[in-house]
């Protein structure tokens, strides 16, 4: 019985195991505003894990301290299984050269609210420039991803459009694709529909649900459809805590705190 | 009643005429050439101010700091003087003729284009500057989310954006240059105000001559204006191009 077990489940959890971001009691303040408090967490290869809370209880901060584009300022978050942004020196935690960050950073694909695609390049040179100027891949691989990768977000014949003649749904699937072109092993998105047309958010969540099924991701979103649809976990977070840490069915159908009903009930009006 | 003498005047209006003369047509090259390379070094300089004053390491940001205040706050003709006379007395460098084949470059061209350049640059770091910040923070963010270094990301994403709203203001910079150059008169660099200044010494007609002068400072500043407003509104072209796609594309546009 026992050996059934364990060779069916094996491969699947030895799979699962593999743990690619792990945080454990960060905090982060901006001045006098504490807006992470002593926050773990573990997320592992291939778990799709959505943030929500209200603005201002400190996802999109924690977001952007696992790339270390926010410093923390106490605790540390370990990504690949290294910390990011710091070594430790003597027991202390110095600050890592430039470079090395980037080096980091270049295994971390970030999606945000607002697309930051580069305005004086076209879709395509968008997708080409990292891999070509940090990866230094040669021209031919990195064209021939940039049109793979075009054609899974559904915008080839765009290819030679700048960002400001595409609409925001089509935008936000470039961002995505040229995240993907670096090959991170995990990605972040921050609100990544929030800035859109409600019309344009579907086109974008159904990219995003055809990645998680072979990324780890983590989504601050309040995309409830997709939470449902793709997520493993669900994180709700308030004034800098993690309070609730389950699947959405659970939080959705039983969310044990009161913040949390508070939340939802807004949300789902 | 004055005796407006128009012989003088044509001689030395007419190009054909008054490029016979070395000291007009060298005066005029001088002129013209001091002025690119005295821009392009305060373009490199500002450059490299205005990322020393954005910079978070001290040393950089103070020198950058110091750098703009002297510069900024002190008259541009002192500068010239310090500078050739200052550190020829001091022999720090003496600023000796440069012979490049038939052109010489005396040392009172090398000295004021240096000083034209420093001074320039204090001013263009400022309008550097603005320009790096008026891209939306997300871009940086962006490319250093990509893996991409400060240096990397300010190189290939923010300053190729960032030279759209410098060019503009850079463009009247050089407008000014053209005029301040006639500054280095004083350390006898022989540039256009200068070859009319000695050709006044020979012939006494001020009146005539400095008419004559300011037109070819005008011609100069009103061709560059004409070819700046080109520019700009290829810029402006190309801005709309992205922002709206044509009549076509939209008529056949497939969303």
């Amino acid at each position: 019985m026992s050996v059934t077990m364990s060779t069916t489940f094996q491969p699947n959890s030895n799979n699962n195991q593999t743990v690619i971001v792990k945080a454990e009691r960060i905090n982060k303040s901006f001045g006098r505003l504490h807006v992470l408090k002593d926050i773990d967490l573990t997320v592992k290869k291939n778990e799709v894990v959505v943030v929500i809370g209200p603005s201002g209880s400190g996802k999109s901060t924690l977001l952007r301290c696992i790339n270390h584009l926010e410093k923390i300022n106490s605790g540390h978050i370990i990504v690949n299984g290294r910390m990011i942004g710091y070594y430790e020196r003597n027991g202390r935690l110095v600050e890592e050269s430039e470079r090395n960050i980037a080096r980091q950073r270049a295994e971390i694909g970030m999606v945000f609210q607002r697309f930051n695609l580069f305005p004086h390049l076209t879709v395509f040179q968008n997708i080409i420039e990292a891999p070509m100027n940090v990866r230094r891949s040669d021209r031919s691989a990195a064209e021939a991803d940039a049109m793979r990768l075009l054609e899974r977000v559904g915008l080839a014949d765009k290819r030679d459009n700048f960002p400001s003649q595409l609409s925001g749904g089509q935008q936000q699937r470039v961002a995505i694709a040229r995240a993907l072109a670096m090959k991170p092993n995990l990605m972040l998105f921050d609100e990544p529909t929030s800035a859109l047309d409600p019309e344009m958010i579907g086109e974008v969540l159904d990219v995003m649900k055809e990645l998680a099924q072979e990324m780890t991701m983590i989504v601050v979103s309040h995309e409830m459809g997709f939470a449902r649809a793709a997520a493993n976990r669900i994180l709700f977070m308030d004034e800098g805590r993690i309070l609730e840490d389950t699947t959405p069915e659970d939080l959705f159908d039983h969310p044990r705190e009161e913040r949390t009903k508070a939340f939802l009930s807004k949300i789902l009006h | 009643m004055y005796h407006f003498d128009w012989v003088i005047f044509f001689h030395y209006l007419w190009p054909v005429s008054a490029f016979q003369d070395p000291l007009i047509r060298n005066g005029l090259i001088t002129t013209i050439v001091v002025s690119i390379v005295a821009q392009a070094m305060g373009v490199i300089f500002g450059l490299f101010a205005a990322l020393g004053k954005m910079s978070k390491a001290p040393v950089a940001h103070w020198l950058a700091e110091a750098y703009i205040w002297y510069f900024r706050g002190t008259p541009l003709l002192v500068q010239m003087s310090l500078l050739f006379f200052g550190f020829g007395v001091i022999h720090l460098y003496d600023f000796p003729d440069i012979h490049i084949g038939l052109i010489t470059i005396t040392g009172a061209i090398q000295a004021g284009t240096l000083a034209l350049g420093i001074n320039e640059g204090a001013y263009m770091a400022e309008i550097v500057r603005a320009g790096i910040e008026s891209i939306d923070v997300g871009q940086m963010e962006a490319a250093k989310s990509l893996g991409m270094t400060y240096g990397l990301a300010m190189r290939r994403i923010v300053l190729p954006q960032a030279a759209k709203v410098i060019i503009p203001p850079l463009g009247n910079e050089f407008n000014n240059m053209m005029k301040t150059t006639s500054l280095m008169e004083v350390i006898s660099a022989s540039e256009l105000f200068f070859a009319f200044n000695e050709i006044n010494a020979r012939l006494f007609k001020p009146f005539e001559l400095f008419i004559v002068c300011s037109i070819y400072y005008l011609v100069l500043t009103t061709v560059w204006s004409i070819i700046q407003a080109r520019i700009e509104s290829g810029l402006g072209e190309r801005k709309a191009m992205e922002k709206n796609p044509g009549m076509l594309s939209r008529l056949f546009a497939a969303r």
